[in-house]
């Protein structure tokens, strides 16, 4: 600003202010249709001293100064323990959006679903955000804006859910949480393609036992057929390594 | 007998495209939570005897009417008097300064008078009737010969007085529309305002003033003289902090 204001205000070197003429007229100044023209100084003044509103803090930083305390209907109470209590028996919930169907859609969608025991739950969005901001699924808040229902299983049979919402376009999955895992409609599809879990532990049971079983076998055979591969074994570790015998009994412990 | 059957059998297909149709039209309701606000409790408000504005007079009756000078003072800067509200809740606020004629009083009188419900509403004035004269030479004149004779009165009015207040057993969406239609029709910007929304107002400029980023302020520059600044300002430039020009208002200046 003193940059501005210098250039302008401080006098020149050969200027002599009696000398000069100052044409400043002190009469008829009682103009109040307009506003009278602002010397260019004050106008620099005026637009130095502009108001600068302070710099908006990060949501959150501080508490808000007036807090509305809002007191919930008996209506919402209500609502918010039968959201409780979905939440903690169920073993899926899966947020699905409605785009208009009609109730004849949302009949055979129902009916279809209840056939795998799976069910379809109405909340308003308010009141299962007031009851997502406190309990551990608050991330889960983001997927309730719009016309959403919840699909509710004790058991997790996400496949039959994906099957039933294939042949109705207008839900959509926007994102379940299965187990305690938030999922997206993705990853929905992913976990749905995995083997129950006594396939998978099948498998795992049975690759153990192939290790052992093929041991026990190989020791089964013929002694002179049992040297000969010891014997390889011991010319393709026996390279590198300068005693053999101790990687001989080696070799036979892990055959063993 | 064919033909009866085919009849019926097409009536009830129309039917039941119908039935579809409206169907599919159909939407889930859902059910609301609606909460009722606390009617506004006027158990204390008082009406006066006479809810109507008053009759303003045109002219003043003195004994010996004297010329003045234009004193434009009078509608320089923020108001002093009648900038908060006394009984009613609802006012006309000035937000620049001006001269209001008789006409405009009859104007707001008769406006108010006439669309206000006088069971459950009163209105009072925060004016004068026109004290100041305004001079002027006949048409046709020759400019000299002196001060030209006394032409009309005026009410000289701040930015901020209020003109009007409302009040009684009625909330602002009542009273507003006919506010409003008087507000835009006086000779300066005018606004409706209720007894909260004037103390926001202030509560805003006091907050601006408070948490202004700027460190160069008007009343800093003006009052300290810095680099001879007060050369080109006004003495009203020092008790306005360059919030006004003349009448003018300026908004969003500290």
């Amino acid at each position: 600003m003193a940059a501005t204001l210098c250039g302008t205000l401080l006098a020149k070197p050969g200027w002599l202010p009696l000398t000069q003429c100052v044409r400043v007229r002190h009469m008829s100044k009682s103009v109040t249709r307009h506003r009278r023209p602002m010397h260019i100084i004050k106008q620099k003044l005026m637009a130095v001293t502009e108001y600068i509103p302070p710099k908006r803090l990060a949501a959150g930083a501080y508490p808000p100064q007036n807090q509305k305390v809002e007191v919930e209907s008996g209506l919402v109470l209500l609502l918010k323990k039968e959201v409780k209590k979905v939440f903690q028996d169920c073993k899926m919930i899966a947020v699905v959006q409605n785009n208009a169907s009609n109730s004849e859609d949302m009949l055979t969608l129902r009916h279809r679903l209840h056939k795998h025991s799976l069910t379809v739950k109405f909340f308003p969005n308010q009141v299962m955000r007031s009851f997502l901001k406190d309990s551990e699924f608050c991330n889960m808040a983001p997927l309730f804006i719009g016309p959403t229902v919840l699909i509710v299983s004790k058991q997790g049979k996400v496949k039959e859910m994906l099957s039933t919402l294939r042949g109705s376009p207008q839900m959509v999955l926007l994102g379940a949480c299965i187990d305690d895992t938030l999922l997206s409609a993705q990853g929905v599809q992913h976990y749905s393609k995995l083997p129950s879990v006594s396939v998978v532990q099948g498998e795992l049971v049975s690759g153990l036992t192939l290790l052992s079983s093929r041991t026990a076998s190989l020791l089964q055979h013929h002694p002179a057929r049992l040297s000969a591969l010891l014997q390889q074994y011991v010319s393709q570790q026996g390279a590198p390594a300068t005693e053999p015998r101790p990687q001989e009994g080696e070799g036979e412990g892990a055959a063993a | 007998m064919m033909s009866l059957l085919k009849n019926t059998i097409s009536c009830w297909r129309t039917h039941g495209l119908q039935g579809s149709c409206i169907q599919s039209h159909m939407r889930i309701l859902f059910a609301g939570i609606k909460t009722y606000d606390i009617p506004p409790d006027y158990s204390d408000v008082v009406l006066p005897d006479k809810p109507k504005l008053k009759f303003l007079n045109k002219v003043p009756n003195f004994k010996k009417a004297k010329k003045e000078k234009k004193k434009l003072r009078d509608i320089q800067g923020p108001a002093q008097a009648a900038n908060t509200f006394t009984v009613g809740s609802y006012a006309i606020v000035a937000l620049g300064g001006g001269y209001i004629h008789w006409g405009h009083i009859e104007m707001i009188r008769l406006t108010i008078n006439r669309k206000m419900d006088v069971r459950s509403t009163f209105a009072k004035w925060r004016i004068n009737a026109p004290y100041k004269p305004i001079t002027r030479k006949g048409l046709g004149q020759r400019m000299g010969g002196g001060k030209g004779a006394i032409d009309h009165y005026v009410t000289p009015v701040r930015c901020g007085r209020l003109i009007v207040e409302v009040g009684g057993r009625v909330e602002l969406g009542e009273v507003e529309p006919i506010l409003t239609e008087v507000a835009k029709k006086l000779p300066f910007p005018a606004r409706v305002v209720s007894r909260e929304s004037l103390a926001a107002m202030h509560a805003e400029q006091a907050e601006k003033e408070q948490n202004n980023q700027n460190p160069w302020t008007f009343r800093e520059v003006a009052c300290g003289n810095m680099l001879g600044i007060r050369k080109v300002l006004s003495p009203l430039d020092l008790h306005n902090h360059g919030r006004f020009t003349g009448k003018f208002h300026l908004p969003g200046r500290v």
